[in-house]
């Protein structure tokens, strides 16, 4: 890509690169002074931030870690509504020996909607799988295939027993709306390889957005460089095509055109970086305009990996969106193949057309639910990593499967479903720097409450960040008053789970 | 208090052998030597874990950061230390590594508590007072103005000169008339407005300019827009269900109203705190602006967290919109840099431990005109109707002809249905339901109209086949009391059929009905979707006047407005512009037939309000009393202070000349968006962590001036407005730009990017879309989707409900404008005291390719068109004055002519629309 020489100008190093990198922010901003950073970083306790050295023209250009990583870039894939770890990847044999009793301690227990009925197993069996022979359901045999590339933690717990603030929790390490999500966060840190694409993506769910809609990729308090652009297999990114009825010949008279005009104004301007830098903007949009569509074309994929990722499925409702997820799934590769430095991908979406029928939420028809969203997951989610194994993009990408929270043993006094909990559940890894087939964790007999090597949000991010090699405690952004982090005051690296 | 050292106070003790009661556990001797051995390391002279040292006896009563006392004389079992040495929690045990103490030792402790704590040279075991020397709390004075002429100017060249640097030259009267009205208005100046200034021959018509610019109305909704940035406001809850708050504007236009009157800053302060108290109700709405979580549960454990968020939010954005400090910082602990006490963080939250959410009635003084008013707007509202009508019969026509194997009427919908039927003369009307889409069918309101426009309804008696018992909401009554919405509703007692009937005084000629399930559309169920409305001249003998029969059938949520679409160009717009005056007259009838409702703060008697061991709420300490900051001193409040008598007191303290916070936060606010950079740069921080004043002495006079005002804020923006510093050129010296390339010491205007808001807003002026209505609800760029978790789909086609001013808009939290949203628009969950000026390629296309940005060259074409016939020259000339505020040079004409000849006009526009000069302030 062509930088504007005037952007250059002022970019400098110093003998501490790391803290004073600041400075190209501030380019960015216009608004943090040399006089600021230095003083925000004395005044800092502990470690202090490191701040990205952000080029204004181009404030996703990429970056280097705080260390060296083998990840590169991420891919989350998200089930919206809060998935059953009990019924899917968390096999608990006293759940089966106890079926049907009233869990011990927990007749006065008062959860998200009330109270509990009896401990009650999963309708699917759990079998051993890969060569580990970790037990897996038999609602997702495809990812139990897999489960020798996988790290799992069963022993995570939330804050906030709310989808609402629980998808807030998970994706921007705060319960509250308005903080910066990972995906931001990471961003923010590392600018992207490929300057012709979003430097970070979200991918909602064909049936629309997740609970905390916008939220999980939000850039909260963080420049709108670095929030996550959405669109799917389905719904191209908004604005990105040339508008109907205009020629693309004519697209190119009024873009040159502008920069004439553009350039023009800014010699009344030498050195001004905000200028230039807008002009920039228009380079790499229009670059954009013709990468995206490109990234986005689905039907270029041979039939064989449309079968794959079970794209080509189709014959009633529950396989139509299989299908369209599967496309979402083939669109994440594309866009992890290209060098996006972020990928979020969404399975489930807001509550519509009743509790639990567009996402995870089984709250009173669990079987019912569970047996349409684990069919829809299951193939095409296994089939994306498997194609990421086979691409060799596993070596470099980090992979990690969450949820807000995790389910009840029991069922639900009067129900068929289980109700929200969130003091203890799965998540897993797979790729890069992660160690694989590993198991982290436990849950107590039943599935309860996280027991042994209990996890936090913010340790799983400390640890998710170190893999990317970032220090969560330095990775910081001043905010009215605060160095915010996306572990807020929190958070261990988990080195365990570390290959 | 004493701050006596240790060895001082060993040497008294040697004085004064009695300081410890024979029998007594001597500090000295006993404790001390516990303390030495097992926490000195950590909590001694040299190091300071958590803030905690323990070699002194001030120290020790003032405890470390976590806001814990260390111990509660006279009661060891509750004491902190006590719990951590005895490893009461696992989690929490002092000291963390090495050997605990032995059981003796804690008993020495615990006895030592127990007899009270006794220490040498301490007689009063209360927290010390505490103190700082930061700039922010020291009181205001006012510095000497450092030269002759324009103060500011004075203080500013000052600090320039130091740097051996100079101010720039005034900026010519067409940069500065656009510098100036985008500023003051984020809107562009009219070219009418430029011309009439560059030729204005007096001496002081830059002055008056500016007098005049603050004395416009436009000039309060771009100033509002600022501090609803500052107050975290927007129209919808958020989190995930984020329902819509349709009466939450009444605080929005509070807001601009306030600025335009320029309502003293002090008023405007305790209005927005204490506003019930002082006759200004609507300015609580300030308290309750932030985001409300409307999931409940059964749960105690989150019930009590959320509350303690609500609270949170409130205590916050009262901190650093007023005093430019961090409260939240000392929830859990207290605060690290600045000096506050988890104390007080605690002591605040009991002040407005009384607040909570919702809509409820205004107090506002009875309006006396209320009659004649309703009376009125019911005339423009009939008369709306009749032309809408026309429109819709047009429509209808036109639909026909283009689709005539669809005779069929659109399907019923939840919002507007109307029948339309030849002129019958009834004493007797009566509408029977046959399915509904879901449960008992509900009518909120059943307009019957005369051929003169009259809703004959309103004086009929209404009955029913049956009433859905226990609803005060859904009363009989309701189907023709004038109020609209789903809270006044009639809903009948059997699912999916009912029958309702309203019978006039006296036979009456009608022509035609309006009724819906809800006509604010907040619900999305009981819709009657087969139905049959008969009228009767008698009472006995019945016939069919409309139906069912003859409209699609029922699929689900449909845009009753969809006629619209039917319409050729100049009808359509009428008829958008009919809607919005629709809708609006509809809401304003309904405030007034109900009393104004709005989104302001609801008051209930405060519970106590305790401290909270790390902010856990589950781990409640001590009560608190409603207070302010200890360190800027007490309130004296009791513990059960009346709920308003809290906000009051606490309103005035903050809003008081000898609070030395709030003249310098505001005004620093001030300098802030009139020059991009804050005097502070961190405009809601002024404590410890914040940045410090570029020009201390400058900060100090304008806080000076401010208060000696009258606290008014148009005095000072004419101040700054006025100075040669605002009015000094944007271009850059090379020389300057070497010392001080950010112009943080003002050798030049910084030139910026513009707000989301002035972009749009200037785009609408230049096209001549821009609507100025003022005030009342918001428009939605947003389609609706009513479910408990709400939808919201960004609209693709925009018509003039959508051109008004942005401030005006709908605000819903985390959805963003689709077009202008990228623009670091704030999205309503934090306060925003400074917007990120971010730059991407997502702008760049937002703005490239929207179909807004492609209408509106659309209309800036046939504009310039009208306006200069088919003159290139012409159309170039007052296209850069529209945009720019000054002609075209040479090389623009040249290169626009070509590019007008080549792909026309509107291609020109769009081009326009994205450059440089027309999006930044210079």
């Amino acid at each position: 890509m062509t930088t504007h020489p005037l952007l250059n100008r002022r970019r400098f190093l110093t003998e501490n690169a790391s803290a004073l990198s600041g400075i190209a922010l501030a380019q960015l901003l216009q608004s943090e002074s040399l006089l600021g950073a230095t003083r925000l970083r004395e005044s800092a306790p502990g470690k202090a931030p490191v701040r990205p050295d952000i080029d204004s023209s181009n404030p996703n250009a990429p970056r280097g870690a705080h260390f060296d990583a083998q990840a590169r870039n991420v891919l989350m894939i998200f089930c919206s509504g809060a998935c059953s770890p009990l019924d899917t990847f968390e096999y608990k044999p006293d759940l089966i020996k106890y079926h049907g009793q009233p869990m011990p301690g927990g007749d006065k227990l008062i959860t998200f909607q009330g109270e509990q009925g009896n401990l009650t197993k999963s309708p699917w069996e759990f079998r051993p799988r890969g060569q580990c022979g970790k037990m897996i359901s038999d609602l997702v045999p495809h990812l139990g295939a897999l489960v020798d590339d996988m790290c799992f933690i069963h022993s995570l717990t939330g804050k906030t027993n709310t989808h609402g603030p629980g998808e807030n929790f998970m994706n921007t390490g705060f319960t509250l709306d308005g903080f910066p999500s990972a995906g931001a966060w990471v961003t923010y840190a590392l600018g992207s390889e490929n300057a012709s694409l979003p430097a970070y993506v979200a991918i909602p769910d064909p049936r629309g957005n997740p609970q905390s809609s916008v939220n999980c990729w939000g850039p909260g308090f963080l420049p709108a460089a670095f929030q996550g652009t959405d669109f799917n297999a389905a719904n191209p990114v908004r604005n990105i095509n040339r508008p109907k009825g205009i020629s693309p010949s004519s697209d190119r008279a009024t873009r040159s055109f502008l920069e004439k005009l553009n350039q023009h104004h800014l010699k009344r301007y030498p050195g001004d970086t905000e200028l230039a830098a807008r002009i920039s903007s228009y380079e790499l949009a229009a670059r954009m305009q013709l990468s995206v569509p490109d990234v986005s074309d689905i039907n270029s994929e041979p039939a064989h990996i449309l079968k794959m990722y079970g794209a080509d499925d189709a014959g009633d409702s529950v396989r139509d969106l299989k299908a369209a997820y599967a496309k979402n799934c083939i669109l994440a590769r594309r866009l992890v193949e290209k060098g996006v430095r972020f990928v979020q991908l969404f399975n489930g979406a807001y509550q519509t057309g009743g509790e639990g029928v567009s996402n995870w939420d089984g709250h009173k028809v669990l079987h019912e639910q569970y047996s349409k969203h684990g069919p829809v997951l299951d193939q095409p989610t296994a089939a994306l990593i498997k194609d990421l194994k086979q691409r060799g993009l596993l070596e470099n990408t980090l992979v990690i499967w969450c949820t807000e929270f995790g389910r009840m043993p029991t069922f639900q006094k009067g129900a068929s479903g289980r109700d929200h909990n969130p003091s203890g559940f799965t998540a897993w890894m797979a790729g890069a720097g992660v160690k694989a087939p590993y198991t982290y964790g436990a849950t107590d007999a039943f599935g309860h409450k996280a027991v042994e090597n209990v996890m936090t949000v913010y340790d799983f991010y400390a640890t998710v960040l170190h893999l990317l090699g970032l220090d969560h405690e330095r990775l910081s952004f001043y905010h009215n008053g605060i160095e915010r982090r996306l572990t807020n005051v929190h958070g261990h690296v988990v080195r365990d789970v570390l290959a | 208090m004493s701050e006596l050292s240790l060895t001082r106070a060993i040497f008294i003790a040697l004085l004064l052998p009695l300081v410890g009661a024979k029998g007594e556990i001597s500090f000295i001797e006993e404790v001390e030597p516990i303390f030495r051995a097992h926490c000195y390391d950590c909590h001694g002279p040299d190091t300071q874990k958590s803030g905690l040292r323990l070699d002194e006896p001030s120290h020790i009563i003032k405890g470390g950061d976590s806001g814990e006392p260390v111990l509660l004389p006279g009661d060891a079992k509750n004491s902190h230390l006590v719990k951590l040495v005895s490893r009461e929690n696992p989690k929490e045990v002092m000291p963390p590594k090495g050997d605990p103490l032995t059981e003796a030792q804690v008993q020495t402790l615990r006895g030592w508590i127990a007899e009270g704590a006794k220490m040498p040279g301490v007689s009063n075991l209360e927290t010390p007072k505490i103190e700082t020397d930061h700039w922010s709390f020291q009181p205001v004075q006012r510095p000497k103005t450092p030269g002759s002429g324009h103060p500011i100017d004075a203080f500013i060249d000052a600090r320039l000169e130091d740097r051996g640097m100079t101010r720039s030259k005034e900026e010519d009267r067409r940069a500065l008339i656009r510098r100036l009205s985008l500023i003051a208005h984020g809107l562009p100046p009219m070219p009418e407005a430029v011309e009439a200034f560059v030729a204005d021959p007096r001496e002081d018509a830059y002055e008056r300019l500016v007098d005049e610019v603050l004395k416009s109305p436009r000039y309060g909704e771009r100033w509002a827009r600022h501090w609803l940035d500052v107050v975290r406001y927007a129209d919808t809850n958020g989190f995930e269900t984020n329902r819509e708050r349709k009466s939450a504007y009444h605080f929005r236009d509070y807001v601009i109203r306030s600025f335009n009157e320029d309502t003293p800053y002090n008023e405007f302060i305790v209005e927005q705190i204490a506003g019930d108290v002082v006759g200004v109700d609507v300015a609580t709405g300030f308290l309750v602006a932030g985001p409300y979580d409307i999931v409940k549960s059964p749960d105690i454990n989150l019930t009590l967290m959320q509350r303690q968020d609500e609270l949170a939010d409130m205590v916050n954005t009262t901190g650093t919109a007023f005093l430019g400090l961090t409260m939240g910082c000392a929830r859990c602990h207290n605060h690290k840099f600045d000096p506050i006490l988890q104390k007080d963080y605690y002591s605040m939250q009991a002040v407005f431990a009384g607040v909570n959410y919702g809509e409820r009635a205004m107090m506002v003084s009875k309006d006396p005109e209320a009659g004649r008013k309703i009376a009125n707007l019911e005339e423009q509202e009939a008369a709306l109707d009749k032309e809408l009508s026309k429109l819709r019969g047009i429509a209808a026509a036109a639909k026909e002809e283009s689709s005539k194997d669809e005779p069929l009427r659109k399907p019923v919908n939840f919002t507007r249905n109307e029948e339309r039927f030849a002129a019958t003369k009834a004493k007797s009307v009566r509408f029977t339901i046959h399915a509904s889409s879901s449960g008992e069918p509900c009518i909120d309101e059943w307009e019957v109209y005369s051929p003169e426009g009259k809703n004959v309804a309103i004086s009929a008696t209404p009955t029913a086949s049956g009433t859905l018992p226990g609803y005060p909401i859904h009363k009989l009554k309701h189907i023709n009391d004038g109020n609209i919405g789903n809270n006044f509703s009639w809903i009948s007692n059997t699912a999916g059929s009912g029958w309702v009937q309203l019978t006039f005084e006296t036979p009456k000629v009608i022509e035609r009905m309006v009724w819906a399930r809800d006509r604010n559309g907040g619900t999305s169920d009981r819709l009657a979707t087969r139905y049959v409305i008969e009228a009767s001249p008698d009472g006995q003998v019945w016939k069919a006047i409309a139906s069912s029969e003859d409209r699609e059938p029922f699929r689900g949520s449909v845009d009753p407005n969809t006629f619209v679409a039917h319409l050729n160009k100049a009808q359509s717009a009428q008829a958008q512009a009919l809607l919005a005056k629709s809708d609006r007259l509809t809401k304003e009838l309904s405030d007034l037939r109900n009393g104004l409702k709005g989104w302001v703060a609801n008051f209930t008697n405060p519970p106590t309000t305790h401290r909270l061991y790390r902010g856990e709420p589950t781990q409640k300490r001590e009560p608190v009393a409603p207070d302010a900051l200890t360190v800027l001193g007490s309130l004296g409040m009791k513990m059960d202070e009346p709920e308003k008598q809290r906000r009051l007191k606490l309103a005035k303290w903050i809003a008081s000349e000898d609070n030395p916070l709030t003249a310098r936060v505001l005004v620093n606010r001030l300098w802030h968006y009139t020059f991009g950079t804050g005097i502070v740069e961190t405009p809601s921080d002024l404590g410890v962590n914040g940045l410090p004043p570029s020009h201390p002495a400058l900060l100090d006079w304008l806080a000076a001036e401010f208060m000696a005002s009258g606290w008014s804020i148009k005095h000072m923006q004419r101040l700054l407005l006025t100075s040669a510093t605002f009015k000094q050129s944007s271009r850059p010296r090379p020389d300057a730009m070497k010392k001080d390339a950010d112009a943080r010491f003002l050798w030049r205007y910084p030139p910026r990017r513009l707000e989301a808001e002035a972009i749009r807003d200037s785009m609408l002026a230049v096209s001549g879309a821009l609507d100025l209505t003022e005030g009342g609800p918001g428009f939605y760029v947003h389609h609706v989707k009513v479910e408990n978790v709400m939808h919201y789909f960004p609209k693709e086609k925009f018509g003039p409900p959508e051109f008004r001013r942005m401030v005006y808009l709908f605000k819903i939290r985390q959805e963003q404008d689709a077009v202008f949203g990228s623009f670091d628009c704030p999205d309503g969950n934090q306060v925003i005291p400074k917007r990120s000026r971010s730059n991407t390629p997502l702008q760049a296309l937002n703005l490239f390719n929207s179909d807004f940005v492609l209408q509106q060259a659309g209309i800036l074409s046939e504009r310039l068109r009208e306006e200069c016939g088919t003159n290139g020259r012409r159309q170039i000339k007052r296209a850069f004055e529209l945009f720019y505020g000054r002609g075209a040079d040479a090389f623009e004409i040249a290169t626009s002519l070509e590019m007008i000849e080549a792909e026309g006009l509107q291609a020109f526009c769009r081009a326009l629309y994205n450059t440089s000069e027309f999006l930044f302030v210079f």
